[in-house]
């Protein structure tokens, strides 16, 4: 096993890969931009080296700087989390011609399912079943209006080098094209700096369903059964969950042959997602992720497996801990993601310092996050602040138990998706099971009406005590502002430590 | 005191009253029994309301305060008498027209229309890009396009006026 591996990310899932690898006996370098210099990676790793910069294209995109800071700190491996460079094959190549261990599949696997249209191509020949559509990229409107004939309506844009939602754009009659063309090439260029865009057949009410797999350099390979993701919004997803209520062990077991079968045709190995398109007992292809995603924890809570060491293993060159047999389901996990965003407010994003932060607890209750009183959110990084997770037995007592967890979370300072999760999770529809992608987006979400007279006498009594003090303290609110400005200053604190090469 | 408050489109009137300490509170009339505590100066409060606990945070100013109440969020507008009578005034001054606003902050990825140009409701003036998603900003009724106040590839803070509408006469 390693002695030290360096972390290419920032946020919660650094912070994930540090605690696995704290507990196997791994020393973690963090990297860190000028925005990052308190966050809670730098000061829980074992060494944290400056990447310097702000925005992703000078610190956590710069894969110069970070080869410099493994170099300069003998890590013997990269683990890039997700988003970044975790999906980069240069990188990875990269980081093997530099003599260190790529945390992540081989460069040619992430070049092929990287890519929409040699994914398709290559899952064809694997016998993988896809959504009818082109194979080739579109050149311009007039040929995609022209293509989109073929295919049939509703047609799906999408960017060949894509992923997370971006640059993809429904077209549902020919007169929409123009308009959704130009945006999505807009979104893929300024995305991915490439704005090829291909079309396919848009089904339109499908769950998202998704099987995580694991493969080592010895040949072997293991599904961890499936990850429900179809409340989703924009295709970004708020609510996971493991298993889908809706798979028979049949069809749990087909899929899981599908995605190894992927997994071999292009010489997987480390942790991936083969995600589908589900509708009506039938399932779709639609990509695979070359990386730990960010819903990995719902089925680390019911298989019991950490994918973070397996991760770290498989890089180390030895073998999987686990066997296909080994592996049951047990009971029932769902994860919401806490993303700094105004859900009642069309999900506007929101900005602000976390200045009351309230944790849940409580059994089978696990929270995955990089939050810290006094922590700025700004619009340099992704929204996602971080993942609440529950466990339960069953379906239900999972969602009461999301519930109640949410009901004691507070994150003051910024909106967050929590009221959105909320709302989800108290539907009929969501605790019946009956979902599909669109279901979010169906949703209005306001608060209930029950509390109203509480909430308004609250703010009443709020503004009341708020203009008396002020009307006797005139200088209580500059004051306020001063003790504000010390607090951000004295967090510099664990900063300037660790760049005197101490520990904190 | 009488305050208007505003909840995503629920309205309220509070009657406060404090006299040598005692609190009088109505909310649409009825009287309401409530005990505030505050229970840190970050924002946290503990309320007794009708024999039940329930701890609030609300943040904010006197007039818009966020409220989070067992996992639900409230965004709340409060306005007295006056304050009122001042905003009903404002937004009948700016007519059919007005400022359009950055409702959050980001890049100006183009600019659809030009100054003098006529538009409906609906019609596209500007992408504004935000974490990484293109949005069309649209008109929000018929008029035309008075002033054009940024331009592509300009970082716009939220809340920023973007372009002048002119309403239709």
């Amino acid at each position: 096993m390693f002695k030290r591996i360096l972390i290419a990310n920032r946020g919660e899932i650094a912070l994930r890969v540090i605690r696995t690898a704290r507990e196997m006996g791994v020393e973690c370098v963090a990297v860190y931009s000028d925005v990052d210099d308190c966050a809670l990676h730098t000061r829980m790793a074992h060494v944290a080296v400056p990447l310097h910069g702000v925005t992703p294209a000078e610190s956590y995109l710069d894969m110069d700087k970070i080869l410099k800071a493994a170099a300069e700190t003998g890590a013997e491996a990269i683990h890039p989390g997700y988003g970044f460079l975790s999906e980069n094959a240069e990188f990875a190549r990269r980081v093997k011609a530099a003599g260190l261990a790529w945390i992540g599949p081989p460069a040619e696997a992430i070049t092929v399912m990287g890519d929409k249209i040699e994914s398709r191509r290559a899952m064809a020949k694997a016998n993988v079943p896809c959504v009818p559509g082109l194979t080739d990229p579109v050149d311009d409107v007039a040929a995609a209006v022209k293509d989109a004939e073929g295919i049939g309506y509703p047609i799906a844009i999408k960017a060949a080098a894509g992923g997370g939602g971006k640059g993809i754009r429904i077209v549902r009659d020919p007169s929409e094209m123009e308009s959704a063309f130009r945006q999505a090439s807009g979104e893929a260029v300024s995305a991915f700096g490439d704005g090829r865009l291909y079309l396919e057949r848009y089904i339109d009410n499908p769950r998202h369903v998704e099987i995580q797999v694991m493969c080592d350099s010895h040949g072997n390979r293991v599904h961890l059964f499936e990850r429900e993701c179809s409340i989703q919004r924009r295709h970004q997803k708020l609510v996971e969950e493991a298993p889908c209520c809706v798979l028979t062990d049949q069809m749990r077991q087909d899929m899981g042959e599908v995605a190894l079968r992927a997994a071999e045709h292009v010489n997987y190995e480390g942790a991936g997602t083969v995600e589908f398109l589900w509708e009506k007992g039938e399932f779709f292809f639609l990509e695979m992720n070359t990386r730990l995603q960010v819903e990995h924890p719902v089925t680390e809570m019911i298989t019991g497996v950490d994918l973070v060491r397996e991760q770290l293993l498989v890089a180390a060159g030895e073998k999987l801990s686990i066997t296909q047999d080994e592996l049951k389901i047990h009971g029932h996990a769902i994860e919401v993601r806490i993303n700094a965003e105004d859900a009642t407010q069309g999900y506007l994003p929101s900005v602000g310092i976390l200045h009351n932060l309230r944790a849940p607890g409580g059994p089978w209750v696990r929270l995955d996050t990089a939050m810290y009183r006094h922590m700025e959110v700004g619009l340099t990084y992704d929204p996602m602040l971080g993942k609440l997770i529950v466990w339960g037995p069953d379906r239900i007592s999972a969602i009461e138990r999301m519930k109640r967890a949410i009901a004691e979370m507070n994150v003051g300072g910024v909106r967050t998706s929590m009221p959105a999760a909320l709302t989800v999770l108290e539907h009929p529809r969501f605790v019946s099971g009956d979902i599909d992608t669109h279901f979010l987006e169906s949703l209005t979400i306001e608060p209930p009406k029950e509390h109203d007279i509480l909430v308004a006498a609250a703010c009443a009594i709020y503004r009341h005590n708020k203009a008396k003090r002020s009307a006797m303290d005139p200088e209580a609110s500059s004051r306020e502002e001063w003790k504000e400005r010390g607090r951000r200053e004295r967090s510099g604190y664990a900063r300037r430590l660790m760049e005197r090469g101490g520990q904190v | 005191m009488k305050l208007f408050v505003d909840m995503h489109g629920r309205e309220y009137e509070v009657d406060l009253i404090e006299r040598a300490g005692q609190r009088e509170l109505r909310v649409d009339g009825k009287v309401v029994d409530l005990d505030f505590r505050e229970a840190d100066t970050l924002g946290q409060f503990i309320v007794m309301m009708d024999g039940q606990s329930y701890g609030l945070s609300i943040e904010g100013d006197t007039h818009e305060t966020h409220v989070t109440l067992a996992g639900h969020s409230y965004a709340v507008h409060m306005e007295d008498d006056r304050e009122r009578a001042a905003n009903l005034a404002a937004k009948e001054a700016a007519g059919g027209g007005g400022p359009v606003e950055a409702v959050m902050p980001g890049i100006v990825v183009e600019v659809l229309v030009e100054e003098g140009q006529a538009v409906e409701e609906g019609t596209p003036l500007l992408i504004l890009e935000a974490m990484k998603m293109q949005n069309e900003i649209k008109a929000p009724g018929p008029g035309s396009v008075a002033e054009v106040r940024v331009s592509a590839g300009q970082t716009v803070a939220g809340g920023a006026v973007l372009m002048v509408l002119k309403g239709e006469d």
